[in-house]
């Protein structure tokens, strides 16, 4: 547990759902609280990193709000994106939604004070776009990828199997945590954690 | 300016490793050291630790401690002469100093022809002095950039080194709750002192966040710019706290062969990453040392 003094970080406060390792494994995840913004278009797109800017810039702005007002510190969390299904499309046209893991007690007024004052800045390009944003996923099948995010299909392909074996099929968006900065990591050491959420097959 | 060689650099340090040897009970001032090496002040401390091993500061102390070892082994001085001259004020400092340097007691070299110090490096000896500015440890990369001049917000910090993430603290939750943190601003940290040679409690440090044209101070946080211009550039990947190892690497192997000179004006380090998120070890940060500007016909070869 946290005390008052120390900060909250979620990724150690729901340590097993994050221990992810490169054999993939079932894994219960409990409902989760994100900002998120979805677009459209490559991972390389301008959009893309437009969103990354508008949610970074969201959730920086609104912990800095609250710290400031004595409400408590917290870590801003790894960013995450939904992939629902892209076969067969276009890489311009892939849907995606970024997300930011926020703490529970994060409401829609932090989110339209922060829009407002990062407006007020000229940084408010996308903001509006950012909400709040609940997953519940329950059983997933999990894994870590160590690699390029093009080699993702090796890893997918394991996570299949184990959760066929275990007689589930896919149920919802496929899910990534990027664990570190493609910008300041070479592809090759890039860890990231790929979740599928699943149910039992009829 | 004409380009500085490898044995430039090792003069100008030699003139001042001499001139210490020459006044090793006066006060050492920083200015003067730098004068005499016609270094900036801002990087003579760190080129002197790079190119020597240790601060300058060590090497005096050091120094005065190898002469009292010399008296004592050559005759009947008292220890607590010696000792006070050696800038000790007690026989205890004095001995626990000397034993940590010598590993016997100040009485038990009387009369021993050499003594060894850990360091290799001895009193008196200009003619074997030896420099640690040879390439060692690993590759080491350092690239030349162009850098824009840099509009930044800062707090400054006075204190230990180790205590400016409370400043960070302060800045960014100030600069945030006002939206300044999104477009993803750089972070810089401006070193107005060496860590390792100033008290801690003097260090004056500069946390530093880019800004726009917009931003005209808030409460305490004040505007500067940071120059533009040519930089050598060296990633520290690591600990905060492992910096120093990183500064002595660039200012005391790369840089006396690189052919460059420093410019008056500090050294910066940007932070590429998130200390709350990242692990100490996977830590990035920039470390730019500022450039003289090469004349036409001598651009990088």
């Amino acid at each position: 547990m946290t005390t008052a003094a120390e900060k909250l970080d979620l990724y150690k406060e729901h340590k097993k759902e994050y221990a992810a390792t490169k054999k993939p494994t079932m894994v219960e995840i409990k409902p989760a609280v994100y900002l998120g913004i979805e677009g459209r278009g490559g991972p390389d797109g301008e959009a893309f990193s437009e969103a990354i800017g508008a949610l970074y810039g969201m959730a920086f702005t609104i912990k800095m709000t609250r710290k400031f007002a004595g409400k408590g510190d917290y870590a801003v969390c790894k960013l995450e994106a939904l992939w629902p299904e892209i076969a067969n499309m276009e890489k311009e046209k892939w849907p995606w939604e970024l997300l930011i893991r926020t703490p529970e007690f994060i409401e829609a007024k932090d989110l339209e004070q922060a829009a407002a004052v990062l407006t007020k800045r000229g940084k408010g390009t996308g903001v509006e776009r950012v909400r709040l944003r609940r997953l519940e996923e329950g059983v997933c099948v999990q894994a870590l990828h160590v690699g390029a995010y093009d080699e993702e299909p090796r890893t997918i392909a394991q996570m299949q199997e184990l959760s066929a074996q275990r007689g589930y099929e896919p149920a919802g968006a496929h899910h990534e945590i990027y664990l570190n900065d493609p910008r300041r990591i070479a592809p090759e050491r890039l860890k990231t954690i790929l979740r599928q959420p699943v149910k039992k097959r009829r | 300016m004409k380009t500085a060689t490898l044995n430039d650099y090792k003069k100008r340090i030699g003139c001042v490793l001499e001139h210490i040897e020459q006044n090793l009970d006066a006060p050492m001032r920083l200015e003067k050291l730098a004068a005499v090496a016609c270094f900036s002040p801002y990087h003579f401390h760190r080129i002197f630790r790079g190119m020597v091993g240790e601060s300058v500061k060590e090497y005096v102390r050091r120094l005065r401690l190898e002469r009292a070892a010399a008296q004592l082994s050559r005759g009947a001085v008292p220890v607590i002469d010696v000792a006070l001259e050696a800038g000790y004020d007690s026989h205890a400092a004095f001995t626990r100093s000397f034993k940590a340097a010598f590993g016997i007691a100040p009485s038990a070299c009387r009369g021993l022809w050499q003594i060894e110090s850990s360091s290799g490096v001895h009193y008196g000896g200009a003619a074997g002095r030896s420099f640690r500015s040879r390439r060692q440890g690993g590759k080491m990369k350092v690239e030349i950039k162009q850098m824009e001049p840099m509009r930044v917000a800062c707090l400054r910090h006075v204190g230990p080194y180790d205590e400016v993430g409370e400043t960070w603290d302060r800045l960014l939750t100030q600069m945030g709750k006002e939206g300044y943190l999104g477009g993803n601003p750089a972070m810089l940290g401006i070193c107005h002192d060496d860590p390792e040679t100033t008290p801690a409690e003097k260090i004056r440090y500069d946390a530093c966040l880019t800004v726009d044209e917009g931003f005209m101070g808030l409460g305490p946080i004040g505007v500067q710019t940071v120059a533009g211009g040519s930089y050598a550039v060296m990633t520290h990947k690591g600990p905060y706290n492992r910096l120093g190892e990183s500064y002595s690497r660039l200012m005391g192997q790369w840089l006396p062969r690189s052919g460059r000179e420093l410019r008056d004006a500090p050294a910066f380090e940007i932070y590429l990453n998130d200390p709350q998120t990242t692990q100490p070890g996977d830590l990035l940060t920039d470390i730019c040392a500022p450039l003289q500007e090469l004349r036409r016909g001598e651009e990088e070869k």
